[in-house]
C-alpha cells in the first residue's frame, strides 16, 4: 500500500509530462516570426545541421517539434526604394533555396491546406512574412511581386516610419496609414497576404483594423498590461484585434515580456531602438551581425548582473493573459527566435514542448493548447485566402 | 485528266460564285485554305514582342483592338498566334538595384494583362504549359528578360525572375552590361566573364533559356561553351544576307545549331535588308531626326517611343527617302537560315512592338502569310509547322529537362 501511494504520486505528474510530449508532437506548431533569415547569408550557419549558437535549425526544430516557421524577411527601416527590393529579393531566394536544398524536411508552404499537407508528410511548413512595408519600394507592384513569390504577411512597417505607415518606436508623421497605405492593406486582402501590425503605432493598427476586409495577425507581440512597451498590445488592442477575427503572437523578447527587465534595459541603453542604432553603426551592412551583437550585449549584460534574469515562464503569463481577455482563439507563438533575446528556460527551438506542457499545467484543455500552437494562426490564413478569393472575383 | 477537268472547272465555278463574299473576308493578303488550315492548326510561337512597354502607362489594354502597335488579343487571334515572349526590357544605361526594381514592375505588368484576360490568356512556364493552353483555346503568355543588366549581377535576383515565370534571359542588351559585352558595343570583358558563365550555369539549373540575341560574337561563343542547354536567339536574323553586328553569321548559326538551339527570325527592316542598312548608313540625318521627332512625342515613354519609331520610320519610306522593304525578306531569311543551320533549328522572333516592320507585316493578323509564303516554296507542312512554333518547343522541353537533372543533384 505505502509503497504503492510513494509510486503513484510522481506517476501522475510523469503522465502530464507524456500527455503533453504527446499532444505537443502531434500538433501544427506554426512559429509566425523567425529571424533566421539573416542567418542565411553567414558561411558559418547551416540550416540543415545543428549549430552551436542562435536558435532554429531543422535538427532543432525536429527536437522541440516547431513544425511550421515563418522566416522573416528583414532590412533596416532607412533602406528604402530600390536598394531595399533588392535585398528583399536577396532574402526570400535564400530562403526558397534553403527549402530546394534540404526539401527532404522542409516544404515551402503558401496556404493553410498546404501547411497541413506538409504536417501530414512529415515536413516542416517554411513560410515567407516580410517585416515592414520599406521594403516595396513605395510601389504596389513590388508587393504584388512579393505575394507571386509566396510572402504571405507584410508587417505595416519597422522600427522606423516607412513612405505610408507610422511606427510605434518613431515619431508620428503620418497619422496612423495614408491613404496610399490604405490601399497598401486593400491589395494585401486582394493577394491573401496577411496583415500584420506588430511594429506599428497604436494608430496604424486602429487604421489598419478599419481597413482590413481579413483578420488582423501581431506576428510578434506582447501584452502591454504586463510589460508597458510600445511594441506590445494594450488590452484594448486587444479585444479590437480578436472581435475581428485576428490573432496576438506572442514574442519571446525579454524586453517585450518582463516590465523588470525593459525598465532596466531602458536606463543601461535607452530603449531597443537607441541599442539598435548603436549596433547598426558597428555592423554596416551586414544584418545577421545586428542581431547577433544585439543579443550578445544583452546576455553579457544579464550575466554581469546589470540587467535581471527573465524566466521562460512569462511566455506562459502573456499568452495566459490574452486567453483571460479574449478567449483561446486569438493567440498563437511568434517567438522573434535569431532576432530577440531570449529568456532563461527558451533558449532554443528545441525548448518549445515546454510552452505545451505549462499550459496542459494550467489546465488548458488539449484543443485550445493546439489552437495556440497553430491552430488559431492557420485559421486567421484560411480567412485571408477567402477574403482574397471573394475580391479577386470581384 | 479527263476525270480532273470536271473537278477543276467546278471550283472555278464556285469561287466566281462566292468571290463577292469572299473579297472582303481576305482583303488583299490572299492565303490558300491549306495555308491557313495549317496555320490555325499549329502552335505559333514569337519569342520577341516589346508590347509590355506599352502596359506601363496603366491605360493600355490587351485584350481591345488598337489602330496602332502590332499586338492585342484581337489581332494575335486574328493571325493565329498562340504564344508570345513579351519581353521584359529597360535600356542598358539603367543599371544597379534601380533597373531591378523596373524589371520586376514590368513583369507585374506583364502578369496583371494575363490576370485581366484569364479566358483569353494563360501564363505558361513551360513547354507543356503552352501546348495545354493552346489545347483550351488560350494564349499562352510568357517572358524573356532582355538584358543581363536587369539582374544587377546578383545570382538571386535572376533566381527570382525565374520563380516570377521568365524563361528567357538575353545576355546583354545593346550595351555591355557588367559581364557580358554586347555586339553594339566596344568589347571591355572579351566575352562573358567569370560571373558571366556563372549566370550561365545557373540559368540552366533554373530552366532559363540563355538567349544570345544582342551579345557579341565571343560571348556567343563563350555562351555556346559553358552552357549545357540548347541555347536560342530569340530576335536575331542572318548576317550574310544583312551584314549588322546584331545578326548570326553562317557559322554562328551552324554552331548554335549543332547544339541543338533555335534562331528566331527578327523582322526588323534594318536587319532583313542589306539596302535599307546602306541607306541608313548613307543618311544618318534622317535616324538623328527620327529620334528627335520620337523624344519630343514621347519623352521617356518608351512604349511610345518603340511605336512613334516605326511610324516615322514609315513616314520616310513613303517619302522615298529610305527604301521600301517586303515581308517577303522574312521569308528569305528563314530559307537562308534552314539551308544553313536545318529546319530543326528556325524559328520566329518578331520584334514586334520594338522594332520598324516591312510592308505586308504590320501586325500580328499579318502572320499567316509566313507560312502561306514557306508552302509555296515547297515547304513540307511538318517543317513549316517546326519554324511556326515545335523547333522552340522542343529547345524549351530540352532546357525543362537538364534543369530537373542539374537540380537533382543539388538536393539533400
Amino acid at each position: 500500500m505505502l509503497a504503492g501511494l510513494r509510486l503513484s504520486a510522481p506517476a501522475k505528474a510523469d503522465d502530464i509530462a507524456e500527455r503533453a510530449k504527446k499532444l505537443h508532437f502531434s500538433s501544427i506548431v506554426l512559429d509566425t516570426h523567425d529571424d533566421t533569415t539573416q542567418r542565411f547569408f553567414s558561411k558559418n550557419y547551416d540550416l540543415g545541421k545543428r549549430n552551436p549558437d542562435g536558435h532554429v535549425d531543422i535538427p532543432r526544430m525536429r527536437e522541440g517539434g516547431m513544425n511550421a516557421i515563418f522566416f522573416s524577411i528583414w532590412i533596416d527601416g532607412r533602406i528604402m526604394g530600390p536598394p531595399a527590393v533588392q535585398k528583399a529579393l536577396d532574402q526570400i531566394d535564400a530562403v526558397h533555396e534553403n527549402v530546394i536544398k534540404y526539401s527532404k524536411d522542409l516544404a515551402f508552404c503558401r496556404t493553410a491546406e498546404e501547411v497541413r499537407r506538409a504536417h501530414a508528410q512529415g515536413k516542416i511548413a517554411a513560410l515567407i512574412g516580410v517585416e515592414g512595408g520599406h521594403m516595396i519600394g513605395n510601389d504596389i507592384r513590388v508587393l504584388r511581386m512579393f505575394g507571386d513569390l509566396g510572402v504571405r504577411y507584410m508587417t505595416l512597417s519597422h522600427f522606423y516610419n516607412d513612405e505610408w505607415a507610422d511606427s510605434s518606436t518613431d515619431k508620428p508623421v503620418h497619422n496612423g496609414l495614408t491613404d496610399f497605405g490604405k490601399d497598401i492593406v486593400r491589395e494585401m486582402n486582394r493577394q491573401g497576404i496577411m496583415v500584420d501590425i506588430s511594429h506599428v503605432s497604436d494608430k496604424t493598427f486602429y487604421d489598419a483594423l478599419e481597413v482590413s476586409k481579413a483578420p488582423l495577425i501581431a506576428s510578434h507581440s506582447s501584452c502591454r498590461a504586463l510589460c508597458n512597451h510600445p511594441r506590445d498590445m494594450s488590452d484594448d488592442m486587444i479585444k479590437a484585434l480578436a472581435a475581428k477575427g485576428g490573432v496576438i503572437q506572442i514574442n519571446y523578447e525579454r524586453s517585450f515580456i518582463d516590465q523588470a527587465y525593459k525598465d532596466a534595459s531602458d536606463k543601461l541603453s535607452g530603449g531597443v531602438v537607441a541599442q539598435f542604432d548603436a549596433i547598426t553603426k558597428s555592423c554596416g551592412d551586414d544584418q545577421e551581425c545586428v542581431t547577433r551583437k544585439m543579443t550578445d550585449a544583452q546576455k553579457q549584460l544579464t550575466e554581469e548582473g546589470k540587467l535581471p534574469h527573465v524566466s521562460w515562464e512569462k511566455i506562459i503569463d502573456h499568452i495566459d493573459h490574452v486567453v483571460k481577455l479574449v478567449g483561446p482563439d486569438h493567440v498563437g507563438l511568434g517567438s522573434d527566435f535569431d532576432g530577440a533575446t531570449m529568456p532563461d528556460g527558451m533558449e532554443d527551438c528545441s525548448k518549445l514542448p515546454r510552452i505545451t506542457e505549462a499550459l496542459m499545467r494550467k489546465g488548458y484543455k488539449d484543443d485550445d493548447i493546439r489552437k495556440i500552437l497553430g491552430g488559431n494562426l492557420l485559421r486567421v490564413m484560411e480567412q485571408a485566402e477567402k477574403v482574397s478569393r471573394e475580391l479577386q472575383a470581384q | 485528266m479527263r476525270i480532273e477537268m470536271p473537278r477543276i472547272l467546278l471550283k472555278t465555278a464556285l469561287c466566281v460564285a462566292t468571290a463577292g463574299l469572299l473579297v472582303a473576308g481576305v482583303k488583299s493578303d490572299d492565303i490558300s485554305a491549306r495555308s491557313k488550315k495549317l496555320h490555325f492548326s499549329s502552335i505559333v510561337v514569337d519569342t520577341h514582342d516589346d508590347t509590355t512597354q506599352r502596359f506601363l502607362d496603366g491605360k493600355f489594354d490587351i485584350g481591345a483592338r488598337h489602330d496602332d502597335g502590332s499586338i492585342d488579343v484581337p489581332r494575335m487571334r486574328e493571325g493565329g498566334l498562340d504564344a508570345i515572349f513579351f519581353s521584359i526590357w529597360i535600356p542598358s544605361k539603367v543599371t544597379g538595384p534601380e533597373a531591378v526594381n523596373r524589371a520586376i514592375v514590368q513583369i507585374e505588368a506583364v502578369r496583371g494583362q494575363v490576370l485581366k484576360h484569364p479566358k483569353e490568356l494563360a501564363l505558361a512556364t513551360t513547354s507543356a504549359e503552352i501546348r495545354a493552353a493552346h489545347k483550351q483555346g488560350k494564349i499562352a503568355a510568357l517572358m524573356g528578360v532582355e538584358g543581363g543588366h536587369m539582374i544587377n549581377s546578383d545570382l538571386d535576383v535572376l533566381r527570382k525572375f525565374a520563380s516570377l515565370g521568365v524563361r528567357y534571359m538575353t545576355l546583354t542588351h545593346s550595351g555591355n552590361d557588367e559581364w557580358a559585352d554586347s555586339s553594339t558595343d566596344k568589347p571591355a570583358h572579351n566575352g562573358l566573364t567569370e560571373f558571366g558563365k556563372d549566370v550561365v550555369r545557373e540559368m540552366n539549373r533554373l530552366g532559363v533559356m540563355v538567349d544570345i540575341s544582342h551579345v557579341s560574337d565571343k560571348t556567343f561563343y563563350d555562351a555556346l561553351e559553358t552552357s549545357r542547354a540548347p541555347m536560342i536567339a530569340s530576335h536575331s536574323s542572318c548576317r550574310s544576307i544583312c551584314d549588322v553586328p546584331r545578326n548570326m553569321t553562317d557559322q554562328m548559326m551552324k554552331d548554335l545549331a549543332a547544339k541543338g538551339g533555335v534562331v528566331q527570325i527578327n523582322y526588323h527592316v534594318g536587319f532583313l535588308s542589306q539596302e535599307f542598312r546602306d541607306a541608313e548608313k548613307a543618311n544618318p540625318e534622317i535616324n538623328k531626326a527620327i529620334a528627335q521627332e520620337v523624344q519630343k512625342r514621347c519623352g521617356d515613354n518608351e512604349g511610345c517611343q518603340l511605336i512613334e519609331g516605326d511610324r516615322l520610320t514609315r513616314e520616310y519610306v513613303e517619302q522615298g527617302k529610305l527604301p521600301r522593304v517586303d515581308f517577303t525578306k522574312i521569308i528569305e531569311h528563314i530559307d537562308h537560315a534552314v539551308k544553313v543551320a536545318g529546319v530543326d533549328h528556325v524559328g520566329l522572333g518578331s520584334d514586334f512592338d520594338g522594332a520598324n516592320m516591312p510592308y505586308g507585316m504590320e501586325d500580328a493578323t499579318k502572320l499567316p502569310k509566313i507560312t502561306d509564303a514557306l508552302l509555296k516554296r515547297g515547304f513540307s507542312e511538318g517543317d513549316v509547322k517546326k519554324i511556326l512554333g515545335e523547333n522552340t518547343l522542343r529547345v524549351m522541353a530540352e532546357v525543362e529537362r537538364v534543369s530537373r537533372e542539374l537540380s537533382k543533384q543539388q538536393q539533400k
